[in-house]
């Protein structure tokens, strides 16, 4: 038989004769992945909530009645050759005075007063969107030339820029937040997964030190634990995968309650599966084999 | 030369165990042996006596180079084990079968399993290791119990299983440390009848004990060990301690 066979054949014959130890190990490292993945969970939502809190600010222009199609025409064609810009939408004067109507059909006060002032007072609009809030600063400044602020009777961005700020501010503490968590949590992984490794191989160091003296080369030994290693890693991504998938189906029918497009985890996980848990397992993996040859360094110098 | 040939040189020379002025001494002073000259002739059978504290383990362990002397050298054939490298001990540690006082055996393995495992780690095919583990399982007398584990053992079985795992792969020397020590007076009986035996078959057998009922029963070659020393090498000796 081929020492690799050998060795695959003890690595089996560990797993199932020290049971409840392997499945311990196993288990300890799905509970690690569980929480990284809750982690990058929450860390995906609050994205996904700061890129739907930032979809729904938006600045509009509101036109005099006086101004012409071919003037907003012209500010629109200007508007969208700043690259910051990602949509301008333009309402007519008539939309505007039908969207009115429409939102005060039951108020009868608001319908007699706008019948009373005749015609349509009522100027176009203009919404303009940007891909980041903090651009519509820009934007606002490009208009206020004497060559459009005559067209501009009122722009309703000056109510949301303090909030806007307060919002960005917020996002980016999050963000360090969320990197200042992610970098703990790895250093406990760490030390939980090494410490279980480790104590996983002190309890077998009797074994190791008379495979050493029956003449089993360092080889001989370590493979049987790494190989361990690696199909603990194996069993505890699968198992991670299965429960994160289970888990998800539970969570998304809420996130379409709190999230517009239809947004979904599961679809997310989908979509980044071999990024997410390629990931996941390499770095297991070489927690796991670190630790191995880490704690058998020390069992091995018989 | 290389590892191979090294193993084909110890398997065909004569196996002779020398050891030239060895020493050892652990940190804060604390001397195990000293200046010890011996020389052990292939298939010779010899008792190495001595009160506890006097050596006799250490010098176990130099010979299998679980320790490395302070001064001296070591030779078994022609192989210089003090300037030995840490890759080529497994190599050296398959050419002596080691048999000890508490039998080391591995307990999440069957007898066949423990037996085999020796021959498994120098790389035997499965199909000798087949022929062969049941054989040296019948030699020792535990046929009947290849699938039993340790623990479900007596102490006088479970050395059995030792020295049939030391025995497995045909050894040229066999070192018994206090083989006899855990074992009742029927059990000690078995255990050196097994092991002159494998004397008889022309392996080098090195008993370590404080024995004196076998020493003075074997009536072979007794080297006995007072604070590190040599103080007696008798060709057919007695326990004089």
């Amino acid at each position: 038989m081929y020492p690799i066979f050998r060795i695959l054949k003890f690595t089996f014959q560990d797993i199932a004769r020290n049971f409840s130890l392997s499945f311990m190990t196993v288990f300890i490292l799905i509970l690690m992945l569980l929480s990284v993945n809750t982690l990058w969970a929450v860390d995906v939502l609050t994205g996904e909530a700061v890129r739907v809190v930032k979809n729904q600010i938006d600045v509009s222009l509101y036109f005099i009645p006086e101004a012409t199609p071919k003037e907003v025409d012209n500010i629109k064609t200007y508007i969208q050759m700043f690259p910051e810009v990602t949509e301008v939408t333009i309402r007519s004067k008539e939309e505007v005075l039908n969207s009115f109507e429409s939102n005060y059909k039951l108020n009868k006060e608001v319908l007699a007063a706008l019948a009373e002032l005749g015609g349509n007072p009522f100027g176009p609009t203009m919404v303009v969107k940007t891909k980041e809030p903090k651009d519509y600063k820009k934007v606002i400044e490009a208009l206020d030339v004497p060559e459009y602020a005559h067209l501009i009777e009122a722009r309703s961005f000056d109510d949301h820029e303090e909030a806007l700020d307060r919002f960005q501010n917020i996002t980016n503490r999050v963000e360090r937040v969320g990197w200042g968590l992610a970098v703990l949590f790895a250093f406990i992984a760490f030390l939980i997964i090494f410490n279980t490794i480790r104590v996983a191989i002190y309890t077998q160091r009797t074994e190791i030190s008379i495979k050493r003296l029956v003449g089993a080369s360092n080889w001989f030994i370590r493979g049987p634990y790494l190989l361990e290693s690696i199909i603990f890693t194996t069993v505890s991504i699968i198992a991670t995968i299965a429960l994160v998938f289970l888990a998800l189906r539970w969570i998304d029918p809420y996130l379409s309650v709190v999230f517009p497009d239809n947004f979904s985890l599961t679809n997310y996980y989908k979509s980044h599966i071999l990024w997410l848990f390629g990931l996941q397992t390499l770095a297991v993996l070489i927690l796991t084999v670190v630790s191995s040859c880490l704690a058998m360094r020390k069992q091995l110098k018989v | 030369m290389t590892r191979l040939g090294r193993i084909a040189k110890i398997w065909y020379n004569v196996f002779m165990i020398k050891l030239h002025s060895v020493s050892k001494i652990y940190p804060a002073e604390t001397v195990a042996v000293r200046n010890l000259n011996l020389q052990i002739d292939a298939g010779e059978f010899v008792s190495i006596v001595g009160q506890s504290g006097t050596g006799k383990t250490t010098l176990i362990k130099l010979l299998i180079a679980e320790e490395r002397p302070t001064r001296g050298k070591i030779e078994i054939g022609d192989w210089d084990i003090t300037r030995i490298g840490s890759r080529d001990i497994p190599f050296l540690r398959r050419q002596i079968g080691i048999v000890f006082q508490d039998f080391k055996l591995l307990p999440k393995k069957t007898v066949y399993e423990n037996t085999a495992f020796a021959l498994e780690v120098a790389g035997e095919s499965g199909r000798r290791i087949h022929a062969v583990v049941p054989q040296v399982l019948e030699i020792v007398g535990l046929h009947g119990k290849a699938d039993r584990y340790p623990y479900q053992l007596s102490g006088g079985e479970q050395q059995r299983v030792a020295i049939a795992r030391a025995l497995v792969h045909r050894p040229k020397i066999i070192v018994a440390d206090e083989p006899t020590g855990n074992l009742d007076s029927i059990n000690t009986a078995e255990i050196v009848s097994i092991l002159s035996k494998i004397n008889e078959f022309g392996t080098t057998v090195l008993l370590v004990t404080h024995n004196r009922e076998i020493v003075n029963h074997l009536r072979r070659r007794v080297v006995t060990l007072n604070n590190g020393e040599i103080i007696n090498d008798d060709r057919e000796g007695k326990y004089r301690l």
